[in-house]
């Protein structure tokens, strides 16, 4: 906890250093894009992985993997040099978005075609409705940091850059990879205790945070907890790196069990979300200020 | 090269100076203790789902215990090739007499030579009875009673269940409420995906099959890997066999393991006590002198041993004062329904049954036979196809290549039916002898109406759930059997059966059986589960006699 309140400080306090005019908002849309920017590499990676696995088989098995690169690359540079809003910034996050809930109905309509439709074994194994949704989240953040960066008040999309609605959406995005990862940890019977901790550990911080967003007063202690979740994300990634070596074969037969194991970019979607909801924090704590 | 090696495999034991080979790492040992030719608590023929799960928890209780087996002991990860004729090492193909109306085909479906025993290839399916099917007799009418009760048969399962680390499904639609499977289920191949359709156009329930493979990584066993060569052998130890379980756990407990050791006779003092079993093993006899032995051989080679240490007191075969060692013969139907459909099917891959539906195990009604039967998925090799093919279907030549080239199209189901007990159906002793000289066994079996009936039904019904599925060119399979049992009855009283409800002899009360040969009926589905959920009860009955001082 301590090392995520320290992280989650270390975090806000970049950006404070290149605070701009309108300092809460430029640094929360700086802390979104980065979230963003997490979310995407994990949507990239895991949709170029499992679209391959599934032999692209739909030509709209690209779009995922077009947009996330792109919502990667602009959300990129928005975090280590930002420029400000565009207009291509501002398609690409919409489109991504999107393509995120085509995909999540396109999803859901595999799995409810498939012999025995909603039940468990099609939820487990066949098109995942959790990762679609994480490109809709990628699409959300990216325009809310958008429109946090620009300060002319647009007309566009002005609620999204309410700290309450950065708070809730960091907040569901959260709870959904909560939902995502104890579907696929269920599967995989817990078999392995380290399991238990994305389920435990994002939703005190998904509660913590909403607590926040609700009574509008920033706690350190959501900031412990959402720091934690995001360094619990980078650790995923190595449980699940040990996940795929425990396969036939182990990392010398990578190719299969890349596809096979545990995802690896599926962790880091935690790093992400907990990051846009410091981004949150962030804006509350001007609010109160204000 | 894999042959030479088979070859040394076949003949030179691996167990001895002090260890036994580690199924679960190439080239590894495991530390085993040895105990020479001294006098052991409990001597075990036959390292299966009955003497492996015994041997294990024996041993876990502190008796001295040596298991021998007339097979190799393999390390699936090196010793198993993706080649259905070279994994034919694992059945047990010594000279063999069948006859009666309806000859067993002995091999692939009903036996198997390695520690380990059949489980290494079994189809993993791991199924519980229907409860009214211990009491068939007073609840349903036919057969006869066993003489547990299923309640207790239940716990034993779910010990079972645990230590197998079966995926199954979340909630099962039939029979009473059970624990939920330890692993979650796989994913079903297109095989499965047919049944279940079918089983939704028919209006009757469907579930994913529990079965004995892991769905999640497990110690030192990697989880399934879909390669569809599970009834030639597992080589990546997901499959839960006896070998890669209990065998392990059996030695890290203090059991010895004789592998590829024949167990010839059972040697009986004055007074009727087994004394020891005289066992071949490295071109020689030894005897190996126990306080108890357990017969383990499943139901040809169990009452095979029992009928060929025949001695003065007891001309007719030990333990046989009943008259029914050998008796009773059952096996399970297995007939399948065929058909093609449009799109590719590939249904071996991942382990052929992956969905099944125990409905008319469950189902009294619209029967005009007793018993009953469950059906699954298949996925047969291509082998195993052709051989199917040609033998059913009498196709050869160019026909036969037209059907294969077809194969990746087909979609199956099959049936695993109850058989009813029948004294004329047993095994005997020939008067031919095998390569130890001892006299092989004459297998007799014959079908009745009622079984006659129920794969009529059967196969009607899963050709039915074929077609609602799109499938054409439908076709019977009707001359599979599989499994056995039976041979060696437990009851009540000795006069009924050959041992009691623990296994323990009625005639030599130092001598056990423990494997299916003592199921009174087979019930409708796989044996393993109840074949290991019996050892574990039994190894439990031994420990509370040996407490109460009745050994």
């Amino acid at each position: 906890m301590s090392t995520g309140t320290a992280l989650a400080r270390g975090i806000a306090r970049l950006n404070d250093v290149a605070r701009a005019p309108r300092g809460a908002e430029r640094a929360a849309s700086r802390l979104l894009s980065a979230g963003a920017s997490v979310v995407a590499s994990s949507v990239l990676v895991d949709s170029a992985m499992e679209h391959y696995r599934g032999s692209f088989r739909d030509p709209a098995m690209v779009l995922p993997i077009a947009l996330s690169a792109g919502s990667l690359l602009l959300n990129g540079r928005e975090t280590l040099a930002p420029a400000g809003p565009s207009t291509l910034a501002r398609m690409v996050h919409v489109t991504a978005g999107a393509v995120g809930s085509a995909g999540l109905a396109f999803h859901a309509w595999n799995v409810g075609k498939q012999a025995g439709g909603f039940r468990l074994v099609n939820l487990f194994y066949r098109a995942p409705l959790g990762a679609p949704a994480t490109l809709l989240l990628t699409g959300l953040i990216g325009t809310m940091a958008e429109r946090l960066a620009d300060p002319a008040a647009p007309r566009f999309a002005a609620f999204l850059r309410a700290p309450r609605v950065v708070g809730t959406v960091a907040a569901m995005g959260l709870a959904g990879t909560v939902a995502e990862a104890g579907l696929l940890h269920f599967r995989g019977a817990y078999h392995d205790p380290a399991m238990w901790l994305p389920v435990s550990l994002p939703p005190l911080a998904t509660l913590s945070l909403l607590r926040d967003v609700l009574t509008l007063a920033p706690r350190r202690m959501t900031y412990g907890l959402l720091g934690a979740t995001a360094a619990m994300g980078v650790i995923g990634m190595a449980f699940h790196a040990y996940g795929v070596a425990r396969n036939m074969g182990g990392w010398r037969n990578w190719r299969q069990n890349l596809l096979a194991g545990p995802p690896l970019p599926a962790p880091p979607s935690f790093s992400g979300l907990a990051v846009a909801g410091i981004a949150a924090l962030r804006l509350l704590k001007d609010m109160r200020r204000g | 090269m894999i042959d030479q090696r088979h070859d040394t495999l076949d003949h030179t034991p691996r167990c001895g100076d002090g260890r036994a080979p580690d199924p679960l790492v190439p080239a590894g040992w495991l530390p085993m203790r040895e105990y020479g030719e001294d006098e052991v608590d409990f001597v075990i023929v036959g390292t299966g789902a009955g003497g492996a799960p015994l041997a294990a928890k024996l041993a876990e209780q502190g008796f001295s215990v040596i298991a021998m087996d007339a097979g190799a002991f393999f390390r699936p990860l090196e010793d198993f090739a993706s080649d259905e004729m070279h994994q034919r090492k694992l059945y047990w193909t010594d000279d063999r007499l069948v006859d009666g109306d309806n000859p067993l085909q002995l091999g692939a479906n009903n036996s198997g030579k390695a520690v380990g025993g059949s489980t290494i290839h079994f189809a993993m399916v791991s199924l519980r009875f229907r409860p009214e099917h211990f009491a068939s007799r007073s609840k349903l009418g036919y057969g006869v009673d066993w003489p547990i009760d299923w309640r207790e048969m239940w716990r034993y399962y779910e010990e079972v269940e645990r230590m197998l680390h079966i995926s199954g499904p979340v909630r099962y639609p039939w029979g009473p409420k059970r624990p939920r499977y330890p692993l979650r289920v796989h994913p079903m191949n297109a095989g499965a995906q047919y049944l279940a359709r079918g089983a939704k156009a028919l209006g009757i329930d469907w579930t994913e099959t529990p079965i004995a493979t892991l769905s999640t990584p497990i110690g030192k066993a990697h989880p399934c890997v879909y390669r569809g060569f599970c009834v030639t052998g597992c080589s990546t130890n997901a499959k839960q066999s006896a070998l890669v379980t209990w065998i392990p756990r059996a030695i890290r407990a203090g059991a010895e393991i004789r592998d590829l050791a024949m167990v010839g006779r059972i040697e009986t003092d004055a007074s009727g006590r087994a004394t020891g079993v005289h066992y071949h093993r490295a071109d020689a006899w030894h005897f190996q002198k126990a306080r108890h032995v357990v017969a383990a051989g499943y139901a040809i080679e169990t009452p095979r041993l029992l009928l060929n240490s025949a001695n003065a007191a007891q001309p007719d075969g030990l333990a046989n004062s009943s008259g029914l060692v050998g008796r009773n013969l059952m096996v399970q139907l297995n007939q399948a329904a065929w058909g093609e459909v449009d799109k590719e099917v590939r249904a071996y891959k991942g382990p052929p049954s992956l969905a099944i539906s125990e409905h008319w195990n469950y189902t009294d009604a619209g029967k005009d036979y007793l018993g009953g039967w469950t059906y699954m998925s298949q996925g047969p090799l291509p082998a195993q196809w052709a051989r199917t093919l040609a033998r059913t279907r009498g196709l050869w030549g160019q026909a036969l290549v037209d059907e294969m080239n077809r194969a990746n199209h087909t979609v199956g189901l099959k049936m695993v039916g109850e058989v009813l007990p029948n004294e004329a159906n047993r095994v005997t002793l020939a008067d031919e002898t095998d390569q130890y000289g001892l006299r092989i066994p004459r297998v007799t079996f014959s079908y009745s109406d009622n079984e006659k009936r129920m794969m009529r039904h059967a196969v009607a019904f899963m050709k039915q759930s074929l077609e609602a599925t799109g499938a054409r060119d439908t076709w019977d399979q009707m001359d599979d059997t599989c499994h056995l049992g039976g041979t060696a009855r437990m009851g009540r009283n000795a006069a009924t059966s050959v041992v009691d409800a623990d296994g323990r002899s009625w005639d030599v009360p130092n001598l056990w059986v423990c494997d299916g040969s003592v199921f009174p009926t087979v019930g409708g589905v796989n044996p393993s589960l109840t074949i290991q959920a019996l050892a574990c009860r039994t190894a439990d009955r031994i420990g509370a006699l040996a407490r109460r001082g009745e050994l």
